[in-house]
């Protein structure tokens, strides 16, 4: 029984730091009121980035890289939502078919069709040990960020503007607060997290970047953040739901594959999206918890 | 056609950077150079080829594959495109797709049927689990005010994982004949396959007039009738017009049916023309594709057909890069970049209403 | 333009709409930025680029649309943008430390700990005053600030701003009432078009003689007088009508009549006007438009029954910016003659009956395939009320008509509403504007908190009395 849990919980924690770190990008991105749905691609730049990186340089470096690629790719989302006054949605799928396109291209034209080489993977401590051996420095991380964007996001002059920014943009821009500063500042941030959250399949969770990486988790952080209402807390909370789910689905598979005769691994891979939907569903029409300036440019001349 | 002026720049800065790209990554100017000239010879045909041999397949057989699939990018560029009239942002074009690609296959291998019936019956299924699909995510909206975008993308990935992890690998995959282990689910019978218009040149099938003629029915549907009228103003000022009396919830429902019909009739489309049974994964996200399609078109449905005919062009003769080692998604890069390029919809605003004041006119 | 202010002075800064008082005022506060001239403070050179330079020069502005965060409490808005800190951390405490001394010294209540969204608007107004303090401001500009208040509220904020002028503070007053810079203002500037035409102090001028400035000729400020004649049979009845925002209301409006609104803004005013234009479902009670009893009508059934509606909010409500004039002008009856044939557009008839609206209405241009939303204010609403008069309503919904009008559209649009009631439509409506119920309404109704609280015949309208109905008072 204890090497079930050990098993699961293990499992969980390797698969979960990606999740979390991508929802966490999509709470600060939107909480300043910019809707980011092109965490996927960048989280699929940051992957990349990272795994290429890493054949040259130390392996924490190459995660470096990939938070930089992602954080690349905000700004070039930002730019186009807030300067240009870009759809925020269209911007972000169009980020997302960019990556799709240009990583497949990429990694055919310069390395094989599957995959970049082997990198080092990033250490591991106290292997071995059961329950809280055998993570990279990147599960604590993930483990301890949320508290610490939280405290930002509550606590401190940034969270309060981030926040203002996200419901009424004008009240900031009339206390001689940047509004375009801010939200260029969340969405690179965002994009950093994302980034990591990439670099973190392909430096922890495997030890390369595969072509179809990082299949649909991008999308799965923006469900883990509408779950998790846009607090930092609530997100890292659904990621972890989430990755745990999944965990079970993949040990059932190999432990106890009679389950899935009863209960198809389609349902179980659809469960997350699913009770998403759900919960959205169930919420009181209207008191929905998204910032209330999402998705719309800032105009200084409307108000 | 000023309107038409952001979307063409957008494609060719694209096609010009995407070049930049490929030349960067391929260390080698020719050799893009090359690849580029290939595209272009897999999208309209070789020409020169045939003048010098006369043999018609040069030339029939890239613009078959180019038409087919423009057709599946028409369709799936119109079902979004339908859904921007009304003001909703579908992105699940490819669940929706997903799903009408199973009912084809299911109804193609499952019934018996004389030709013109089963392909007309599988088209018909296909059309109606698009549509309940988009329904799932409009009702949502409307009743629970779920946003369509949040909504939309996870039921793609239930489609995704209900249709190919469960349904194409448990009680719809095809039974294994003799030796030759079989991956997704049973062939379609002949009788569902959608009729070829150039004999054995290409794959060209009636897919493409059914996509051209939607094309057709939608701008008379939007431009010239009460109801495309009533819709229009629902997707650019709900509250005004539900004051005007129109039936604000009924014009969604609507559009949103037709939309997830034309994603579920491009899933059709693609089983009955071209992949005769569901794969055991549907590896194209055409769904996905709606979107750009869509929104380099302007939003307008002869804007997304001719958007899709020229990426079904381009497309074709991607597959004609990989000699040259170029991925045969680089259209899709393109693709990608055109879209980034019409998002920046100040930019174009500003270039598009200063021409007029340049030219002296007021 | 040029224009100074001194120490303890408040002045008032008197214009039409579009007069350029509000323009004038953002270049003052960074957010306009001037084409020529100069500002000066304390007779030094100055260049305002940002809110955050007229802030640093101790200028304070309360916006006519507040700019607070609704779900953010009182302390936390007023501290936004210069925040305190201790250890790198917000420090709350002293923000609420904040907002409870200048309470004090104003006399007046303010809980720190609520969310802004949870207070009424004349508390509202309260916190963006204590914001401008807070920054230090020593002048404070008021665009527009009673235009939502109830009499006694206004006299609350008159009396803070005396107290904060006579503390040596400079405050500047937007606005078009006359009556409310005469009964502020030290002095009065006069602006018209852009430009200042006068200067004069409350005590060597008269509301007629300030209304000539402001318009630049002599007109006569009065409607034509109220039909006094017998009205007819109630067209519109609400019987115990409950909704959303609705508590029991029971009113008529008859033919020929015009039966107005009272009511601070966010008493159910908004919501009365949606439920009989079929826009807000009702819980309780019937609705009865001419000899029809209804429990449930739709926008679409209202209008069929002769229900026409000039909504607050043109463009989210009346017009489709987006779509052309002759396009909105079909909007409302799409669906028939002559802008339909069968299932299709009658693209000939639209037009033809557009070209003609726009003619006896002075719709500028005179272009059916203007976008709507390039319109001017004026031309819009214009334009909406052509359109609804054009269906021959038997009751007319009008919510604002005259908000953002110059005085001459203002004048055109009240005569049109007063020859409709002659006409034997009946007219219900809604205004925040008390000059306007009182200058055009036969009988006024004042709701309070959802239901109705009072009514009055035009000849027993006080507007004390009004104004203590509004703030809840019972009989």
């Amino acid at each position: 029984m204890l090497q079930v849990l050990d098993a699961l919980l293990k499992s969980t924690l390797e698969a979960a730091p990606a999740l979390v770190f991508a929802a966490l990008g999509a709470v600060i991105s939107e909480r300043a009121g910019v809707v980011n749905v092109g965490i996927e691609g960048m989280m699929r730049a940051g992957a990349f980035a990272a795994a290429v990186a890493a054949l040259v340089m130390p392996t924490p470096a190459g995660v470096v890289v990939g938070m930089l690629a992602g954080a690349t790719l905000a700004l070039l989302h930002a730019w186009l939502c807030i300067r240009w006054r870009a759809d925020q949605v269209v911007s972000g799928m169009a980020i997302n078919l960019v990556m799709l396109a240009l990583g497949t291209f990429v990694l055919e034209a310069r390395f094989s069709p599957n995959g970049t080489p082997s990198i080092a993977q990033l250490d591991r401590y106290l292997t071995g040990v059961p329950f809280i051996g055998g993570f990279t420095a990147l599960t604590v991380l993930a483990l301890a960020a949320p508290f610490a964007l939280h405290g930002v996001i509550q606590r401190t002059r940034f969270g309060l503007r981030l926040r203002a920014a996200g419901e009424k943009p004008q009240a900031v821009a009339a206390m001689g607060v940047s509004v375009s500063r801010l939200r260029y500042l969340a969405v690179v941030c965002s994009g950093l997290l994302a980034g990591l959250g990439g670099a973190t399949l392909s430096v922890a969770v495997l030890d390369r970047f595969e072509h179809h990486m990082p299949s649909g988790l991008g999308f799965m952080a923006v469900a883990a953040m509408v779950f998790g209402r846009w607090t930092p807390l609530g997100a890292a909370g659904a990621a972890l739901f989430f990755s745990f789910g999944s965990a079970l689905r993949i040990g059932l598979t190999s432990s106890a594959p009679g389950v899935l005769e009863v209960v198809p691994q389609g349902f179980l891979m659809a469960l997350p999206y699913l009770l998403t939907l759900a919960l959205l569903a169930a919420q009181k029409k209207g008191a929905g918890q998204a910032p209330a300036a999402l998705g719309t440019p800032y105009d200084p001349e409307l108000r | 056609m000023r309107r038409a002026l952001p979307s063409v720049l957008s494609v060719l800065i694209a096609l010009l950077v995407s070049f930049i790209a490929a030349a960067f990554t391929l260390g080698d100017l020719g050799q893009a150079a090359s690849a580029y000239l290939a595209m272009l010879q897999g999208a309209v045909g070789d020409w020169p080829r045939y003048f010098e041999t006369g043999n018609p397949s040069t030339v029939l057989r890239p613009i078959g594959e180019a038409g087919t699939k423009a057709a599946l990018l028409t369709l799936t560029g119109l079902s979004v495109a339908v859904a921007f009239r009304v003001g909703l942002f579908n992105i699940g074009a490819q669940g929706q797709m997903v799903v009408g690609a199973l009912a084809a296959a299911f109804i193609g291998a499952q019934l018996q049927l004389p030709s013109p019936l089963h392909v007309t019956l599988a088209l018909l299924a296909a059309a109606l689990l698009g549509s309940c699909w988009a329904l799932l995510a409009t009702g949502l909206k409307l009743w629970r005010g779920v946003h369509e975008v949040i909504s939309t993308i996870m039921l793609n990935w239930v489609a995704v994982s209900l249709v190919e992890n469960w349904l194409v690998v448990g009680p719809l995959k095809a039974t294994a004949s003799g030796t030759n282990s079989l991956s997704g689910t049973a062939q379609i019978h002949a009788t569902a396959e959608l009729p070829r218009l150039v004999a054995d040149y290409s794959r060209l099938n009636l897919g493409f007039f059914i996509a051209v003629a939607l094309a057709v029915a939608v701008t008379v549907w939007m431009q010239r009738t009460r109801a495309g009228f009533e819709s229009r103003a629902v997707g650019l000022a709900p509250k005004a017009a539900e004051a005007a009396g129109v039936p604000v919830a009924r014009r969604v429902l609507q559009a949103m049916a037709v939309s997830g019909a034309l994603a579920g009739l491009a899933g059709g489309t693609l089983i009955l023309g071209t992949e005769l049974k569901y794969p055991a994964t549907l590896a194209s996200p055409y769904g996905f594709d709606g979107i750009a399609i869509a929104l380099i078109g302007q939003g307008h449905p002869l804007g997304a057909l001719g958007t899709a005919l020229v990426f079904g062009a381009l497309r074709a003769g991607g597959t004609h890069m990989q000699l040259f080692g170029v991925h045969k998604s680089f259209p899709e890069l393109i693709q990608g970049l055109a879209l980034l390029l019409v998002a920046a919809k100040l930019f174009w605003e500003r270039l598009v209403a200063k021409k007029p004041a340049a030219g002296g006119v007021t | 333009m040029s224009l100074d202010l001194a120490p303890g002075e408040r002045l008032g800064l008197i214009g039409e709409n579009g007069a350029g008082k509000s323009s004038l005022m953002n270049v003052l506060y960074g957010l306009y930025h001037q084409d020529s001239g100069e500002l000066a403070f304390d007779g030094a050179v100055a260049r305002i680029r940002s809110p955050q330079d007229a802030i640093a020069r101790g200028v304070g502005m309360v916006h006519q649309h507040f700019t607070l965060v609704p779900n953010l409490t009182v302390a936390e808005n007023v501290v936004l943008g210069d925040e305190p800190t201790r250890g790198g951390l917000l420090d709350l405490e002293a923000a609420v430390r904040v907002v409870d001394e200048t309470c004090k010294r104003l006399e007046f209540t303010l809980d720190p700990r609520e969310r802004v969204d949870r207070l009424t608007v004349g508390s509202q107004q309260k916190v963006e005053i204590v914001k401008a303090l807070r920054r230090g401001a020593k002048t404070i500009i008021l665009d527009e600030p009673t235009a939502v208040l109830t009499p006694q509220e206004t006299e609350d904020l008159f009396r803070i701003t005396r107290q904060l002028s006579e503390g040596g503070a400079t405050v500047v007053l937007i606005t078009h009432k006359l009556k409310d810079v005469l009964a502020f203002a030290t002095r009065i500037a006069v602006l018209r078009r852009g430009k200042k035409v006068a200067e004069v102090t409350p005590a060597e001028t008269s509301p007629d003689q300030l209304a000539a400035l402001m318009v630049g000729e002599n007109v006569t400020n009065d409607v034509p007088a109220a039909a006094l004649a017998a009205t007819g049979d109630a067209f519109l009845t609400l019987e115990h009508v409950s909704a959303p925002g609705l508590n029991d209301i029971s009113l008529d409006v008859r033919k020929g009549e015009i039966l107005g609104i009272a009511g601070v803004d966010g008493n159910g005013q908004r919501e009365l006007a949606e439920v009989v234009t079929g826009l807000r479902p009702f819980t309780h009670g019937v609705l009865k438009l001419g000899a029809t009893h209804w429990k449930k009508l739709t926008p679409a059934q209202a209008r069929a029954s002769g229900v026409a509606h000039i909504p607050e909010d043109r463009l989210r409500r009346a017009i489709v910016g987006d779509m052309t004039v002759e396009e909105n002008v079909a909007l409302g009856r799409q669906h028939v003659a002559p802008f339909a044939r069968g299932p299709f557009i009658d693209f000939a008839g639209r037009r033809e009956r557009t070209t003609k609206l726009l003619e006896t209405n002075d719709v500028r241009p005179l272009d059916p395939l203007a976008r709507a939303g390039s319109l001017s204010g004026g031309n819009q609403q214009k334009l909406v009320v052509g359109r609804e008069l054009d269906a021959k309503p038997k009751l007319l919904v009008v919510v604002q008509p005259t908000r953002g009008l110059d005085i001459a559209a203002v004048n055109a649009v009240r005569a049109k509403l007063r020859a409709e009631a002659a006409a034997g439509c009946a007219v219900l409506l809604v205004s925040l504007d008390l000059e306007e119920l009182l200058a055009l309404a036969d009988r006024v109704v004042v709701m309070f908190e959802g239901r109705l609280n009072g009514t009055f015949a035009r000849a027993a309208c006080d507007e004390l009395e009004l104004g203590r109905r509004m703030l809840g008072a019972e009989a």
